[in-house]
């Protein structure tokens, strides 16, 4: 290693890639030991406590909040947080209202067989397909919150379900292709896009997933925006626009958490 | 069995029972060891590897589908090819950043074939001779940047 002040003299002969990953390996590990996969229902002070140091613009938009909201519920940082905020959000909603939730598990039951006809093979989405209507089946015996929770916290049955509703999102994408094709930035197709910004784990929602998971699944969900814009309050956003969710979201960028009123 | 050899026998048998085209999975190393295979790839008829038979090797973490298998081409034919090193690695970006856990050994061979059905001229990446001097062996150990799709 170079003595400090030295300046860095890049060697060909050098292989970085092996020290780079293994520190990328580091700050993933770090962020799954300190975080569980989707927090216990906090009080929204602790959002202020985090931003106890912000400047003013931060802490008017958290009292913004605080007008509309009493509790949050954090989720993992690693890229798939929209995923479990919202499958999470959605589930525990039933647990309180069960009256659509016949409905919604019919949508999710027939979805398997709309993605094998979209040319998703069976066989590698049947086992994520099971895991997510067995969520279902457990929120229909009205189970209790902190069940859901142990399912959404046990790595390997809360990544089954993420991939799942990414294939939802993939194959709601594909099937309106010709629509959302104006919305895709680069030379990409849609198909492209979803095989490179959809389909892998890990990688960033941004409004056009949000669009296509709420509309295939029929689920509304309002986002609360507290981002850098120039405004006292949080930006808020509905979808489908014209919808009354009963589950809400909050989005930092790059970040979503669960919120409660 | 684990979630991991569960969808590794899955696949094994669909890829058995219904293989693509010039796709031919070694059995035999399969059996061995469930989560190393070898899977025998022929280049495509009309191709510029028409007749010329390659060697896959998969290997699978017990984090697969969550992690990528590690890839790579093994045995005396490398093919020649601008994504190719001559060590048997593959830049492809399904390999590495755009993996998805949907995706499965039939999906990446496929993905191979296509590759080299698409190629146009037989040469090495011209980065080969530092690559293949300086790099991990195993692939997924290396950063790849995935710049041209059209090769």
């Amino acid at each position: 290693m170079a003595a400090e002040g030295d300046k860095f003299v890049y060697d060909p002969e050098r292989n970085y890639d092996d020290a780079t990953m293994a520190q990328i390996r580091v700050m993933e590990n770090e962020i799954a030991s300190q975080n569980n996969i989707v927090s216990d229902r906090l009080s929204l002070q602790t959002l202020m406590e985090e931003y106890a140091d912000a400047d003013d613009a931060f802490k008017l938009k958290i009292k913004d909040l605080e007008s509309r909201y009493r509790y949050m519920r954090r989720t993992r940082g690693d890229g798939n947080c929209f995923y479990r905020a919202f499958g999470f959000a959605c589930l525990e909603q039933f647990l309180t209202d069960s009256k659509t939730l016949p409905r919604f598990k019919e949508v999710a039951q027939k979805s398997r067989d709309e993605l094998v006809s979209l040319g998703f093979p069976q066989f590698t989405i049947e086992d994520f397909h099971e895991s997510f209507m067995a969520a279902i089946k457990q929120v229909e015996k009205q189970c209790s919150v902190t069940e859901l929770s142990n399912i959404f916290n046990d790595q390997g049955l809360s990544d089954y379900i993420v991939v799942y509703l990414r294939l939802l999102v993939s194959g709601y994408l594909q099937k309106e292709a010709d629509f959302f094709a104006n919305f895709i930035e680069g030379e990409r197709t849609v198909k492209e896009f979803c095989n490179q910004e959809v389909e892998p784990m890990g990688k960033e929602s941004d409004h056009i997933h949000i669009i296509a998971l709420t509309t295939t699944l029929d689920v509304p969900v309002r986002v609360e925006y507290m981002d850098r814009v120039d405004s006292e309050k949080c930006t808020q956003h509905n979808f489908p626009e014209e919808s009354q969710p009963s589950i809400a979201l909050l989005y930092r960028p790059g970040h979503y958490d669960i919120l409660y009123s | 069995m684990t979630s991991m050899e569960k969808r590794l026998q899955k696949e094994l048998q669909a890829l058995t029972k219904d293989p693509p085209a010039g796709v031919i999975v070694n059995t035999e190393s399969v059996s061995q060891n469930m989560s190393e295979w070898i899977v025998d790839l022929y280049g495509a008829p009309g191709s510029l590897y028409d007749g010329e038979k390659f060697q896959l090797s998969f290997k699978f973490s017990p984090r697969y589908p969550f992690d990528s298998p590690q890839v790579m081409f093994i045995g005396p034919n490398i093919p020649v090819h601008p994504h190719v090193y001559s060590n048997g690695h593959i830049c492809l970006s399904i390999l590495t950043d755009d993996w998805s856990p949907a995706l499965s050994v039939t999906s990446v061979c496929l993905s191979i074939v296509s590759m080299l059905s698409s190629c146009q001229e037989k040469k090495r990446p011209p980065d080969n001779a530092i690559y293949v001097k300086t790099c991990s062996k195993n692939p997924k150990k290396t950063r790849w940047f995935y710049h041209d799709d059209t090769v």
